[in-house]
């Protein structure tokens, strides 16, 4: 047995261990470092596959990106409120575990009788490393072949971005929009002083800085915001509570 | 099976795939749902991959490298989703998630 299936059975068998720990741990941390486990030997055999941009790739994606996601959103998610803890449903894992191990009989058989082989094309070792490696060589094939799939895969991280923004926003459109309206809104001064038979807010006393006699001796008050002084909302807009 | 084929990197593969398939149908927990997910399709890149180096072509890394491109695009896009079901329902139980059905 040539030592490279020895490594090869090696990554492999930890990496299953990996996946079964997803599956099998009850806590979603302990699922995620499964994965992590996992991903970081399946990178190796993308190492024994001779796919090298692609061990790089997924341990900085999948194992970097994707895991710190997802251990991000299970930090915020509600911690007591584990579903397997409220009982498990038998039926359930039954159907799935005798689906599963059907299913893995039949493409095992499938494998194992595969016959149909593919003729084999250009991109021997000795041809990738005269383009100067992997990376070069799935570089020239990509922005090559394959120039309008990868700008396509731009445009849809840019709507996957905008999209993400959109489902975890905190709040509606028009209550933000009001928040903002409401801050960037300077009023220095609300001259309701002569109609009104009393000021809405008893004013300090002698503090010459705060209150001014201005023209007509009506008062300039100096608010904080443009509904300060105002029981209506300024500009008639919508207030959360 | 002494020397390594593209059998060996296709069973691999199955057996990812059919562990993830298997926590998609068992779990309810929609973040380790999420979590199997992922493993699909990073069993998928495997067998990918291990056409790839025994066809010698470099089609299938291609074709592995837009797999993780669109994964992260879904891992956003999911995660998005269980964000904002939290928000929503407070729970990550997807046998309570029903409001779509009924």
């Amino acid at each position: 047995m040539a030592l490279s299936v020895l490594v090869f059975w090696l990554l492999a068998l930890v990496s299953i261990l990996g996946a079964l720990g997803v599956v099998v741990a009850r806590n979603p941390i302990h699922s995620a470092i499964g994965l992590v486990l996992s991903f970081l030997n399946v990178a190796a055999i993308y190492l024994v596959a001779r796919a090298e941009f692609l061990a790089v790739v997924q341990v900085i994606v999948y194992a970097g990106a994707v895991i710190v996601l997802v251990v991000f959103v299970t930090m915020l998610v509600h911690p007591d409120d584990l579903p397997e803890f409220h009982g498990r449903r038998p039926l359930r894992v039954a159907t799935g575990l005798i689906l599963g191990i059907a299913l893995l009989a039949e493409v095992t058989a499938a494998i194992l009788a595969r016959g149909l082989r593919g003729a084999p094309g250009p991109w021997t070792e000795e041809t990738v490393a005269a383009v100067g490696g992997n990376t070069s060589a799935l570089g020239q094939v990509l922005y090559s072949e394959f120039m309008l799939p990868i700008q396509l895969t731009a445009v849809l991280l840019l709507a996957a971005t905008i999209g993400a923004i959109v489902l975890a926003r905190p709040e509606a459109v028009s209550e933000r929009l009001a928040v903002a309206r409401r801050l960037l809104t300077i009023s220095l001064a609300h001259p309701r002083g002569l109609d009104q038979p009393e000021p809405p807010l008893a004013l300090p006393a002698g503090r010459d800085e705060r209150v001014k006699p201005a023209g007509g001796g009506r008062p300039i008050v100096l608010a904080r915001s443009a509904d300060e002084f105002t029981e209506r909302p300024a500009w008639g807009e919508w207030r959360p509570r | 099976m002494s020397e390594l084929s593209a059998t060996h990197f296709l069973l691999l593969s199955a057996a990812l795939f059919i562990i993830g398939m298997v926590g998609v149908l068992t779990r309810r927990n929609v973040l380790v749902i999420f979590m199997c997910i992922e493993l699909m399709l990073n069993a998928v890149n495997v067998s990918l991959i291990g056409f790839a180096w025994e066809l010698h072509q470099l089609t299938g890394q291609v074709f592995a490298l837009f797999v993780i491109a669109i994964a992260a695009a879904e891992a956003v896009v999911g995660l998005g989703i269980v964000m904002a079901l939290t928000r929503r329902a407070d729970t990550v139980d997807i046998d309570e998630l029903r409001q779509l059905r009924e």
